[in-house]
């Protein structure tokens, strides 16, 4: 959708608010520009017109119709600043919470393909632009509309002519504000791309510092990084200039403004065409006017930014998820029993990629206990990944408990897998939310007992309380690992998967885990994957996947008495353990 | 230490001091080749003051002596002269604002430059500890903000000062009881401004914190998505968000208020000033002690009195957010670098030609070295505070234009030995020798030109093949084809477009890894150190590129003196001598064949290698590595 399309919805949602906004800010523009009037009265009244007609009172009471404006022109704006500026925090708080949701919603495809930086970009920078184009902008440009007109008609109803004199320098200003915007931008551009220059160098140097100190490349990397900030000050002064020859000329131009009335109409004055109090009054004018059309650069600076910003965002509005309940999911009426099975499974991570599975056709009873071993690359992560439909497999290929894993809804499908990934990613709150994770929370320490985390918890400095995570304290990897599996065992799930879960304890203690495990978690299905076949020889099965096929199957007994690639792997692990041991 | 600090100021709340006497001597240090530039500014000031100052004052002489007197030559005189101002006050302010910009991006720029310089010179250490992130924004972001110092903050604030105190000179001279009556506001305006700063800053501190926090919670939202969706949370995690979002919408909506507030009193003050003028001008009028000039005049002086009181604020967060930057921006500078002697050893030509008694090219005399920082993050490391050690009591020699492989398992401390050679670290306990001279003494640059390190991970920089190879030395063009052909890559590189001077992608993502490899050991042969330390590459490349990698390799070690974290059968059995490295340890060490035959770890290793009993040769080689 269109940007201006889309900021119309939700503009729409506070009309009311708006609206109101903007009456609110007439009305206080209105006593503004009635200052000056009033002053001109008294003015004239003081013997500006000619004759003195004033008394102490007529003045005092001039001067207080004044302060009584002053007062109703504060009162009415900050009513009009918080509407309008409230509205537009509503509004950006909508946006937010909907890019929010599109963050939810999208898949893993979607985060595949962009960095988290590029993204948090977005919902900072990018929203704090159209923040800023939904409050501030939007209040400045109507304010700037209604100054503009308010003391046109002002004046006009003073004197035409004066007015004329008064307004002769604006069409000039606007003319070379056009001619200073597009130059300023096309500067502001080459400013940009040369900060970016910057920016990359910068990084490729501290990315490559290894390098660079090996090579002793510091002398050449300094000279670049010169060389390249030089001519960022250029551009930096070249742009400088520019602005330095553009922005004092507003100022100025009002002060022409003042000029041309005083000049032109001092002339009127002393030819007593004119009364002096209007000139008091068209000074007034002239500088009431002075500030709007100083900022108003800088308004449409906001403006052109809010909209681009309003793009990036809608992008992420728009995006779609390729993950989604298939057209026929219908609800699970009894919990699954857990019997996986694959038909001819083949598998890209995208049409161009090499196939990560090969026709894959495997069948998984329910309750059993199952490895998947084999070569790095070989496909076991992108196998039990399709599962949960973390990656979407082609229709027809993968089933559970007889149905066609699309026609299961995608949270009954993920609630009946407890997935334990190999990275063990922990939020920054307590370990007991964590574990948790939205499940009753009475469930934990049993989870944990069963998961070889109970001793740890024990030792944390505040038990179950302690918050982990980037923000909090640091788990050694073996302690993340063992809390992520609590996490999905706390679910009681009927198929559980452990991708390559205990990578960060050693053998021994893997194998105790899967021990207890398999002797608490009977009549679940369990899909192991795994470097260690020690660990993998405790299982039912074994599948031993190479370049995305499935090239052994069976029994860890059967496989070794086989000879073949399994029986090779096992002979090396064992040296390795042999290696291990000497030291 | 430096580091701790530099790590704990990230997060940190900007509601630093407006100003630090400390750290703005330091960067008025930089302005020191600018000094004729801040001169002229300073001049700038008074004048421009004197210019905000008359132009009412002719405005004055227009109204009581001219046009109240019928006089239009005089008025036309006065009008050309306040025209004349004008074109003063722009050409002024121009100057002004070039000058301070120009003054203010010089120093940012020598800053980045200077920052930039000094990071080079950080130990490895450092980046271990820092994000290239948060160097980053040092570096671009921190920086800038100090320059806003000159151009938005303190240089606009003494400006400001001028101005004010210029305009209530003239106020007095011009109308004594006029003046105090303009000032009678000033004590309302600043008990306004005392009561509300308080809860003005608690409330921007809380949008800021608040802000920080929903960014935080996004951010491990985004990053730990795969598990909320897994665990069907999406629904919880929105609610919480929407939690935090409403949250920091009512502090940006209080603070928000009281700015509101805070600029409506200011300009509901300037318009009674105005309304007190009137009146009590109006009675001095009719009493015939004020003019009408006068009053005009001191109207738009009362404006340009409360303009700069009202923008103050925003000043003052710039000199903040300056004075934040500017402390993180020193606490890196004042960083240590990495220092090295003095000593720059004459070394010899190598080869038995010369019957002089040399030191061993490398030494290592009971070496123990633990990473900065190991075994202290984290629980349940064992043996609480000890080090983890990676290296541990390791004596070693190598003697000049000997061939020496490393081997050992994962984690047995291969790669960090190699670093200790070039000092990328330093050792805690032991010395590590370098030509007889102890790495500590060796003047650094000199050190990592004699010992080369070539690593496994290939960096490759945006800019031609040929740059790549050079690195930037003023290298000849005939040398680098000639280096080319040797180690096989003239040919790929012949059919880029452009050939040596074809453009790699961003790190080389035209081309494969195996080439990136060959450009890595052909990089490392024009640099030609006389001792080289090699990682071999572990990742596996077609046969055909194997071969011509092999190739190479062994073109680069040839009459050399050579440490290779090797991998492969070849270049382990070309080696005069095998040292073999478990857990950090020493364990054995002698020519190959030897080793093997004593039936100990490395025959092991070599078994689990290349197969039990395996001859060696490239079908097992191969066959390993499958």
């Amino acid at each position: 959708m269109m940007p201006v399309s889309v900021l119309g919805r939700y503009l729409a949602r506070h009309r009311v608010r708006y609206a109101a906004g903007v009456l609110l800010l007439i009305a206080t523009n209105a006593c503004a520009l009635l200052i000056p009037w009033v002053t001109k009265d008294v003015v004239d009244a003081l013997g500006g017109a000619g004759r003195s007609t004033a008394t102490r009172e007529t003045v005092a009471l001039g001067a207080l119709l004044v302060v009584g404006l002053a007062l109703a022109q504060a009162l009415v704006r900050t009513a009009s600043r918080l509407l309008m500026l409230g509205a537009g925090q509503r509004v950006e708080s909508e946006i937010r919470a909907d890019l929010f949701d599109a963050f939810l919603r999208l898949d893993l495809a979607f985060y595949q393909t962009r960095r988290t930086g590029d993204l948090m970009s977005r919902a900072t920078n990018d929203l704090q632009s159209v923040a800023m184009l939904v409050g501030f902008g939007l209040l400045s440009l109507i304010n700037t509309a209604i100054v503009y007109a308010g003391s046109l008609v002002a004046m006009l109803r003073i004197d035409p002519w004066l007015t004329a004199v008064a307004l002769a320098p604006y069409p000039l200003l606007v003319a070379v504000a056009r001619r200073y915007t597009t130059r300023a931008h096309a500067e502001a551009l080459a400013v940009q791309e040369q900060l970016s220059r910057l920016s990359t160098k910068a990084h490729e140097n501290l990315s490559g510092m290894p390098v660079v100190r090996a090579y002793t490349l510091a002398p050449r990397e300094i000279a670049e990084f010169r060389t390249l900030n030089e001519e960022h000050l250029a551009r930096v002064l070249r742009q400088t200039r520019t602005h330095g020859l553009f922005s004092p000329l507003l100022a100025i131009m009002t002060g022409i403004g003042a000029l041309s009335v005083l000049w032109i109409g001092g002339r009127a004055v002393l030819e007593e065409r004119l009364s002096l109090g209007v000139l008091v009054a068209f000074s007034g004018y002239v500088a009431y006017l002075a500030w709007p059309t100083m900022a108003l650069g800088w308004v449409l600076a906001i403006v052109r930014r809010g909209f681009a910003a309003l793009g990036r965002v809608t992008e992420i509005l728009d995006a779609r998820p390729g993950i989604v309940d298939g057209p026929d999911a219908a609800p699970l009426v009894e919990p699954l029993r857990g019997e996986i099975e694959i038909r001819g499974l083949t598998f890209r991570y995208a049409p161009e990629h090499p196939a990560a599975l090969r026709d894959v056709s495997l069948r998984i009873a329910p309750g059993s206990s199952v490895a998947i071993v084999g070569t790095t690359g070989g496909g076991k992560t992108t196998l039990a990944g399709l599962l949960p439909r973390l990656w979407d497999p082609p229709p027809g290929t993968v089933f559970v408990d007889g149905r066609e894993i699309h026609t299961i809804p995608l949270r009954d499908l993920r609630a009946a897998i407890g997935f334990v990934p190999q990275e063990a990613f922990l939020f920054s709150r307590t370990l007991r939310e964590n574990v948790a994770f939205g499940a009753p929370e009475d469930g934990v320490t049993a989870a944990a007992e069963v998961a070889g985390l109970a001793s740890d918890v024990a030792r944390l400095p505040r038990g179950w309380d302690t918050v982990v995570g980037e923000r909090g304290l640091t788990l050694s990897g073996g302690q993340r690992q063992r809390s992520t599996l609590a996490r999905a065992l706390l679910r009681d799930p009927q198929i559980l998967v452990l991708d390559d879960a205990f990578a960060a304890v050693d053998a021994e203690t893997e194998v105790a885990i899967l021990d207890r495990l398999l002797e608490r978690i009977q009549r679940r299905t369990t899909l192991v994957i795994t470097h260690r076949l020690r660990v993998a020889s405790l299982l039912d099965r074994i599948i031993v996947l190479e370049d995305g096929q499935v090239v052994e199957d069976g029994p860890h007994a059967e496989l070794l008495a086989r000879g073949g690639p399994y029986a090779r792997l096992w002979r090396r692990q064992q040296l390795e353990s042999t290696i291990e041991a000497a030291g | 230490m430096n580091h701790s600090r530099l790590g704990s100021l990230e997060d940190d709340e900007v509601v630093g001091r407006v100003y630090d006497a400390r750290l703005a001597r330091r960067v008025w240090a930089y302005t020191r080749p600018y000094r004729r530039a801040v001169a002229y500014s300073t001049v700038l000031f008074p004048l421009l003051a004197a210019v905000d100052v008359v132009q009412p004052y002719l405005v004055k002489i227009a109204i009581d002596d001219h046009i109240l007197r019928g006089d239009w030559p005089g008025l036309s005189r006065i009008g050309l002269l306040f025209l004349g101002t004008l074109a003063v006050q722009y050409a002024l302010r121009y100057g002004q604002i070039y000058l301070s910009t120009w003054t203010g991006q010089r120093v940012v720029h020598d800053l980045r430059a200077t920052l930039f310089a000094h990071v080079q010179r950080l130990p490895a250490a450092f980046f271990d500890r820092n994000p290239v992130g948060r160097v980053m924004t040092r570096i671009l972001g921190d920086v800038e903000a100090i320059g806003e110092v000159f151009t938005a903050g303190l240089v606009a604030i003494v400006g400001d000062a001028i101005t004010l105190t210029s305009v209530v000179v003239v106020m007095l001279m011009l109308h004594l009881r006029l003046t105090l009556l303009t000032f009678a506001v000033l004590p309302i305006l600043a008990a306004v401004a005392v009561a509300l700063r308080a809860p003005v800053r608690r409330a921007y501190r809380d949008a800021r914190t608040r802000l920080a926090h929903l960014n935080a919670d996004l951010q491990e939202t985004i990053s730990g998505m795969p598990v909320i969706q897994l665990f069907g949370a999406e629904a919880a995690r929105a609610r919480e968000l929407k939690d935090l979002s409403d949250r920091y919408r009512q502090a940006q909506f209080r603070r928000m208020g009281l700015e509101s507030l805070l600029y409506a009193i200011a300009e509901a003050l300037g318009a009674t000033v105005v309304a007190a003028l009137l009146w009590w001008g109006g009675i001095e009028i009719l009493g015939g002690t004020l003019t009408f000039g006068v009053l005009v005049a001191f109207m738009q002086y009362t404006q340009r009195f409360y303009l700069p009181i009202r923008d103050a604020s925003a000043k003052f967060s710039v000199m903040q957010a300056a004075t934040v930057s500017a402390e993180r921006v020193f606490a890196l500078l004042d960083t240590p670098p990495e220092t090295g002697g003095a000593v720059v050893p004459a070394v010899g030509p190598s080869g038995p030609a010369v019957p002089v008694r040399h030191p061993p090219a490398i030494e290592l005399r009971d070496v123990w070295f633990a990473y900065p920082g190991a075994g202290q993050d984290g629980l349940g490391r064992d043996g609480e505070g000890a080090p983890a050690w990676a290296i541990r009591g390791v004596s070693l020699r190598i003697e000049r234009g000997e061939r020496v492989a490393l081997v050992g398992g994962t984690g047995a401390g291969k790669t960090t030995l190699a670093r200790l050679l070039t000092r990328t670290y330093d050792v805690q306990r032991g010395t590590v020798l370098v030509e007889g001279v102890e790495v500590r003494e060796w003047d650094l640059v000199a050190l990592r030109q004699h010992v080369g390190l070539v690593l496994q991970d290939v960096v490759l920089f945006a800019g031609t093949v040929a740059e790549n190879l050079t690195l930037g030395r003023d290298v000849p063009r005939a040398m680098v084809e000639d280096v080319a052909r040797r180690v096989h890559i003239d040919t790929f590189t012949r059919r880029l477009a452009g050939a040596f001077d074809a453009k790699l992608l961003e790190r080389g993502a035209n081309l494969s890894h195996g080439q990136r490899q060959l450009l890595s050991v052909a990089r490392a042969l024009l640099y030609n150190p006389p001792v080289l330390v090699l990682d071999e590459a572990t990742s596996s490349v077609d046969p055909e590129t194997e071969h011509l990698l092999q190739d190479a390799v062994n073109e680069l070690l040839a009459g050399r003196t050579s440490v290779v974290i090797a991998h492969r059968f070849s270049t382990i059995q070309r080696a005069d001598r095998v040292v073999v490295l478990q857990h950090g340890q020493l364990v054995d060490e002698g020519p190959h064949a030897v080793l093997l035959r004593r039936d100990g770890l490395y025959r092991t290793l070599w078994e689990l290698q290349y197969g039990p009993g395996a001859p060696g040769g490239r079908a097992a080689d191969a066959a390993a590595r499958a």
